[in-house]
């Protein structure tokens, strides 16, 4: 998983290319690049490429799954955005990506300075980590255990005295409470990555901050930081690109288990993809949901570009 | 040497790919002996058995093996990828509100005269499903000369409640709207709970404006402000009466507390624990709430209150066998769908399954009695969401605007408001 486990790549130490000569090696490098790269190219391609363009296709048809398609151009396009609750679906896509982002970032990263020198810090690992092993349905549904009126929190809170608790699941609840939900069911994960990438930094660079009478904070900032840029970097686009399709908890969450579809307060632009294409309820619009879909493949593409952009560094060897 | 092994990796992928490929092959012929048949039972339900007896007796009668898959209620969802390709199944079956979207209205439903011309029990089909059910044609196809779905059994909904410790209500219900109002005003007065909801189901805050909207303006009003391109249907007063009784709920404050903010089942499980005392929902309450009922709970119900002598309509969903258009075995699908609607079978349907059987003459269960008479008493029958089904109208504008009411966030002027410029803007993105 990290990135000390890489194996250097030999890349400058390959002489210039000659038309079918090269070391042996190469030779058989290369004989054996079709059968190697072949079969995943090929199954990549019939089972995600293809999907992916046709998917696209979709979107630019009016189609109910079965029977005709209608080209409707980018009328789909521009349906999702005057459609508000598209927009508040993006948005609160947007909130995940965002808001749940910052927080994990903030807290893993308070943890992983916690956790790197703490007695029994190993067991204290897995006790994060263990959060994101578990189904996030099991917590969307342990939450109606948890926040029902007669629930657990309330009879809790009835003990201390708490006459008039909050009315935890209501429908305007429901997206904050998923928030920290969500926050606390990943921390860990990236607590985990971020703590590999402060355990590879040699000791002697902590000693030599200690002999140069370095503080805490210029300790994290001209030596942790620096070390440890790259994996935030892969943090940060792992975390962009699974928070733009998180769908089951909030589905769940929403209270819906078996029965009809969380409210639309809730609604990621997963969601509304699924709900338009599978909802059960109406005639199903398959062009709308690949739109949405494509809309959130591209969302996320634009945003990893980016966020490579920003992140950039010059890698340090060390 | 290495040209061979490279000819033989490339040799090996195409083989792949061409297997994956394959998948797709076809099936038998016309008149084949076997058909398949994706149910929307899983296996151990009590509908199931059921279901799986009559496939028995029909594979031994008929010699047609059926090969089913029980799906359980996604069987519908996982058909749609299967409509346009060689391996969609000969059978279906699944609620009116889930098979018309994807089946029916997009023209991959069979008419399905043959399964309506067979005679069972020395009676034709088209007898067995009784016409006042079928007013208006709701089964067939605008064009085509045979309904497109065989119902084997019907949904409905009720005001249920435990006959045991409201044996006054089992006897004398509530008729009208304010006799409902002021019986439930007496409930509160007993210090009682009126009414369990899990707010948290769109589908269950909805019945509420639906059957309300039907009682004020009859079957059908609702779906036809719905199909107005202006929203400005929405103005009209039943519209706006209808969304006053369901405030008067709100503001009578009797449902019970926190149904705006817990996760189903458990308001209706508080029902069935007696914590309050009516629950207006469908026909599987009984089935569905039985394992957790308090002892000696006995299952009754009434029809939801007429309003100032409007409709009697009552909900008649239909649950039933429908045949893709692509289907290879489509003949034996409609042997086996008429075939599932002898008295036998119906009758287990009606007593063990614990559900509605769609033949008049078939027995019901004594928690089923109720709702059959108020089902037999109707002058009309409506269907779920009025039978509204254009595309994310539910979902997208009319449920979240009945949440927002029923859970007191607005009020019927409001809800009014909303749904006028919500459905103008609906048409005009989705027309």
């Amino acid at each position: 998983m990290t990135d000390a486990a890489m194996v250097p790549l030999p890349v400058h130490a390959v002489p210039p290319r000659r038309r079918g000569g090269g070391s042996t090696i190469d030779r058989a490098r290369r004989r054996l690049f079709i059968p190697f790269v072949g079969p995943a190219f090929v199954f990549y391609t019939l089972l995600f490429v293809v999907p992916a363009v046709f998917a696209i296709w979709i979107s630019f048809n009016k189609w109910a799954g079965a029977g005709p398609m209608e080209f409707v151009g980018l009328g789909n396009y521009a349906r999702l955005f005057s459609d508000k609750l598209f927009l508040r679906s993006f948005g609160n896509t947007l909130l995940l990506l965002f808001v749940v982002g910052l927080a994990i970032f903030l807290i893993a990263f308070g943890l992983t300075l916690v956790l790197r020198d703490m007695v029994g810090r190993k067991v204290a690992r897995s006790v994060i980590f263990f959060p994101h092993l578990v189904n996030a349905m099991i917590f969307g549904v342990l939450a109606g255990f948890i926040f029902n009126p007669g629930g657990l929190v309330n009879t809790l809170l009835g003990g201390l005295g708490v006459k008039d608790p909050p009315a935890w699941l209501a429908q305007d609840n429901l997206f904050p409470l998923i928030m920290v939900m969500l926050t606390w069911i990943t921390t860990g994960y990236f607590t985990t990555i971020l703590m590999a990438g402060v355990d590879r930094i040699p000791p002697y660079y902590y000693e030599d901050c200690a002999l140069a009478g370095a503080n805490a904070w210029q300790r994290l900032r001209y030596v942790i930081l620096p070390l440890t840029w790259d994996v935030f970097g892969t943090c940060a686009v792992l975390w962009t690109i699974s928070s733009v399709k998180i769908f089951e908890i909030i589905w769940i969450f929403g209270g819906s288990t078996g029965q009809g579809m969380p409210p639309t307060q809730t609604w990621t632009t997963a969601v509304y993809t699924y709900v338009t294409a599978f909802s059960g309820e109406s005639v199903p619009a398959y062009g709308a949901a690949s739109a949405s879909a494509v809309l959130s493949l591209a969302l996320v593409s634009v945003l990893v570009l980016l966020l490579r952009r920003a992140m950039k560094r010059e890698a340090i060897e060390f | 040497m290495a040209k061979i092994r490279k000819l033989s990796a490339l040799v090996l992928i195409g083989a792949v790919a061409l297997s994956a490929a394959g998948c797709a092959s076809g099936a038998g012929g016309a008149d084949s002996d076997e058909l398949t048949y994706w149910s929307m039972w899983k296996e151990g339900e009590a509908q199931q058995k059921v279901v799986a007896a009559a496939i028995e007796d029909f594979e031994k009668e008929t010699g047609v093996s059926v090969n089913v898959q029980w799906q359980g209620r996604d069987n519908v969802k996982k058909v749609v990828p299967t409509l346009n390709t060689n391996k969609v199944p000969d059978l279906i079956d699944g609620s009116f509100a889930k098979l018309a979207p994807v089946l029916a209205e997009t023209g991959q439903a069979k008419p399905l005269a043959d399964a309506y011309d067979t005679e069972v029990d020395g009676e034709k089909v088209s007898t067995l499903v009784p016409e006042a059910y079928r007013q208006g044609d709701v089964l067939t196809v605008e064009g085509e000369d045979a309904p497109w779905m065989l119902p084997y059994s019907l949904t409905s909904d009720a005001i249920w409640i435990n006959a045991s410790t409201h044996p006054e209500l089992a006897e004398n219900p509530p008729q009208t709207w304010d006799d409902f109002l002021s019986a439930m005003d007496e409930m509160k007065a007993n210090g009682e709970t009126p009414l369990a909801i899990d707010g948290d189901v769109a589908g269950y805050n909805a019945y509420w404006y639906t059957s309300a909207m039907v009682r004020i303006g009859g079957p059908g009003s609702l779906n036809e402000i719905a199909a107005d391109k202006t929203g400005e249907a929405w103005d009209s007063p039943e519209a706006l009466e209808a969304a006053e009784l369901v405030q008067q709920l709100v503001d009578g404050d009797y449902f019970i507390d926190g149904y705006n903010a817990s996760k189903w089942p458990a308001q209706q499980q508080a029902w069935a624990d007696n914590q309050a005392v009516l629950l207006f929902n469908g026909t599987w309450i009984p089935t569905e709430t039985a394992p957790y009922a308090a002892d000696g709970f006995t299952y009754s119900s009434f029809p939801f209150p007429l309003v100032d002598g409007g409709s009697n309509a009552e909900r008649a969903d239909f649950i039933g066998f429908a045949v893709p258009a692509r289907a290879h075995n489509a003949e034996n699908a409609q042997k086996l769908a008429s075939f599932f609607l002898k008295k036998e079978y119906q009758d287990a349907l009606g007593t063990d399954a614990k559900i509605l059987p769609i033949r008049q003459d078939a027995a019901v269960s004594e928690e089923m009695s109720t709702v059959k008479a108020a089902l037999d008493g109707a002058d009309a029958y409506f269907l779920q969401n009025d039978g509204i089904s254009f595309p994310g109208y539910t979902e997208k504008l009319l449920w979240p605007a009945i949440n927002d009411l029923v859970l007191g966030k607005t009020d019927a002027a409001e809800f009014v408001k909303t749904m006028k410029s919500g459905q103008a803007e609906y048409w005009k993105q989705n027309s």
